[in-house]
């Protein structure tokens, strides 16, 4: 089978290696299941008279009679107990570099197997991959992905990661969860790329079987929140202090949008929080927005508005600030907040060079936070 | 200005626990309904008010809560019937929903390329949601491309009941099963969403008649059926006017909640506000003063 064909027989389902292409796209051929939904009991719920049910894994707390799906479309009350539809059933499979999630700090240079089922749980008008969140599964291709496949793949292509990305892997908690069990017995490790909008509960579980999590923080207002992502910011602000105080590795990512979240106000407010309430070393990525999904009557971010960005975080006392999205710029290189010089330069994705020594700056010995092996 | 008509047609014994529906008289509720609503004794004449002999007809029905709580084959293919007989073409009729599986778990016979009344769902192949995203005010949705292409014109024939979050959802929402994410909308009681989504150009310029489906109300723990919530309320009711059609089903609702002794829906901070959005809006009348409430029996 070419290229050609997989891909269409494949129906579309991303499946984009940057490495070893055509030996993973056979693989995963070789693993197509049947493209039905799963019916596998959430883990977050109560169950409530008259076969309703509460949802308790995220703040919505969705209250659900039979057969009605949660907010994320993904999870549906059948019979008065509460099923995900999309255990082991992955719409997007790609190998990535870690640095695309983006995770500056984590195994740089590496490549990490990317997985997302459909859904998400918020639906934020900017929403890049919304032709996948923003649906139901059964309104995208997908294939049997089981935990046990993931991270044998994972292990065949030499990631020494897995990455729960592209939607929100909140949604699909209980694939999430198993894989990354699996994943720790063969010593895969383990990222998520998540909005942040997890109750305590879940999210302390969570933590205790993977090794990073990056969180979106989309905005410093619940107005924002509640306008342009249809969710709350403190639960997220909890969900980020739940993370640093677990001792896992965080990083942050803020999408600056012109006009809606880039006043100096706003975006010194958040580099004050993160200071004061995780410290000065979180990694902070400030990316730019470009028009998709429902807002596009926006420009991209200007360049001159991230590095104000930049410079404001730096000003607050950030120690590593970056800018996203803009390939080439300088702020995408990690410098040593002791003697300023680059320890890890970057340009796109990819690393130019890397002047760590076990961890510390190789031309002034100050550690520089990570996990660096 | 000329007050918002709706008909309410009773028809007792039309439908009773373990029977069988009774076809002959809610031919004649149908009948009767449309007689009024239309002031036309020749429901020919009547039919020719609302659509052109060449529409393509969509009846959206509401299968989602199966077969005990659902637009009965008997009453949709009924209509459809008697649409055929009064001057659309049969071919030019679809009796549609979200899924086949739901359909048929209703009871329905799918019918996608034969002859006479096409019934299928939009997670057919080859119909699907329109890959295009429609942006109105606070909608982003991909609309099912029945709703979109297939037909010219709409007959929303819902289910009247109670609903968890809307407060309630009869003709105006029954058009959630027309996007691919409903889920989205169910915030803040559905408002504005509702109304939003009504007032989209598919939805909007194609709707012609609202039928609510009150053979069997949900009052109270729905949208998913409970026997012990439930009552064979027996009507149908007619309206152009979709605002008033709803607006009076959800009087419908609350007097049978108070027959029960249940709160109200604004006591249970779930009234249907989306109703008073959608009156702002234009779309219609959510003022009883302004409703002309025709009640009839057959």
């Amino acid at each position: 089978m070419d290229r050609r064909q997989f891909f269409k027989t494949t129906g579309g389902i991303t499946l984009l290696a940057s490495s070893g292409m055509t030996s993973l796209l056979t693989d995963l051929y070789a693993f197509r299941g049947k493209a039905n939904l799963s019916q596998v009991e959430a883990r977050y719920y109560k169950e409530l008279p008259e076969r309703e049910i509460e949802c308790l894994l995220c703040p919505r707390f969705c209250k659900l009679g039979d057969k009605e799906r949660g907010y994320c479309g993904v999870r549906e009350n059948i019979g008065g107990k509460y099923y995900t539809l999309v255990y082991g059933k992955a719409c997007s499979i790609n190998i990535d570099p870690i640095e695309k999630k983006p995770f500056f700090h984590f195994l740089p240079e590496t490549n990490a197997l990317s997985i997302a089922t459909a859904g998400c749980n918020v639906n934020c008008k900017f929403c890049q991959n919304w032709e996948i969140s923003q649906v139901r599964p059964e309104q995208v291709e997908h294939r049997d992905f089981p935990p046990n496949m993931v991270v044998e793949v994972a292990q065949r292509y030499n990631c020494p990661s897995i990455a729960y990305t592209y939607t929100e892997p909140v949604i699909f908690f209980e694939y999430m969860y198993d894989t990354s069990k699996e994943a720790r017995k063969k010593q895969v490790r383990n990222t998520v790329v998540t909005g942040g909008h997890i109750n305590p509960e879940p999210l302390q579980d969570l933590i205790k079987v993977v090794d990073a999590i990056k969180i979106d923080l989309k905005g410093f207002s619940e107005q924002f929140y509640a306008n342009y992502v249809r969710g709350e910011l403190q639960p997220v602000l909890e969900a980020i202090k739940i993370v640093a105080k677990s001792g896992i590795w965080l990083e942050i990512v803020y999408l600056v949008i012109p006009t809606l979240n880039d006043s100096i106000r706003e975006i010194r407010s958040v580099c004050q929080w993160l200071v004061k309430e995780i410290g000065p070393e979180v990694p902070v990525h400030f990316s730019r927005f470009y028009p998709m999904y429902l807002v596009k009557n926006l420009p991209p971010t200007p360049v001159s508005t991230l590095e104000r960005a930049h410079r404001v975080a730096l000003e607050e006392g950030l120690h590593y600030v970056y800018i996203g999205n803009v390939p080439g710029h300088k702020a995408e290189s990690t410098f040593c907040p002791k003697c300023k010089r680059i320890v890890i330069k970057r340009v796109g994705y990819h690393i130019q060079n890397v002047e760590l020594n076990r961890g510390r700056c190789r031309f002034c010995n100050h550690p520089i936070p990570g996990i660096w092996s | 200005m000329k007050a918002s008509k709706v008909i309410i047609v009773r028809g007792r014994g039309v439908l009773s626990p373990g029977k069988e529906v009774n076809k002959k008289k809610l031919l004649q509720m149908y009948k009767r309904g449309l007689q009024v609503l239309t002031e036309q004794s020749d429901l020919r004449e009547g039919f020719r008010v609302l659509f052109h002999s060449r529409d393509r007809i969509g009846i959206k029905i509401n299968t989602i809560a199966g077969r005990k709580l659902t637009s009965l084959p008997e009453a949709t293919l009924g209509l459809a019937n008697l649409l055929a007989e009064n001057g659309s073409q049969e071919k030019n009729i679809i009796i549609w929903d979200r899924t086949n599986r739901e359909l048929k778990d209703s009871g329905y016979r799918l019918n996608l390329n034969g002859g006479g009344v096409k019934i299928f769902g939009t997670d057919t192949e080859g119909v699907g949601y329109n890959p295009a995203l429609i942006s109105h005010l606070n909608i982003g949705s991909r609309f099912s491309s029945i709703q979109s292409q297939h037909i010219t014109t709409s007959i929303s024939f819902a289910i009247l009941k109670d609903h968890g979050l809307a407060g309630v959802t009869a003709g105006m929402k029954n058009y959630f099963g027309t996007i691919h994410n409903p889920n989205k909308y169910h915030d803040f009681n559905c408002n504005p969403f509702v109304a939003e989504l009504f007032d989209t150009e598919l939805i909007k310029n194609k709707h012609r008649l609202t039928i609510l489906d009150c053979l069997v109300t949900q009052y109270h723990r729905g949208p998913s059926f409970h026997t012990h919530w439930a009552e064979y309320y027996n009507s149908l009711i007619f309206s152009l006017d979709p605002v008033a059609a709803d607006f009076i089903g959800w009087q419908i609702i609350e007097k049978l909640r108070a027959k029960k002794g249940l709160p109200s829906l604004k006591e249970e901070a779930r009234e249907p506000g989306y109703l008073f959005t959608a009156a702002k809006m234009g779309l219609g009348t959510a003022n009883v003063k302004k409703i002309q409430i025709i009640e009839e029996e057959v």
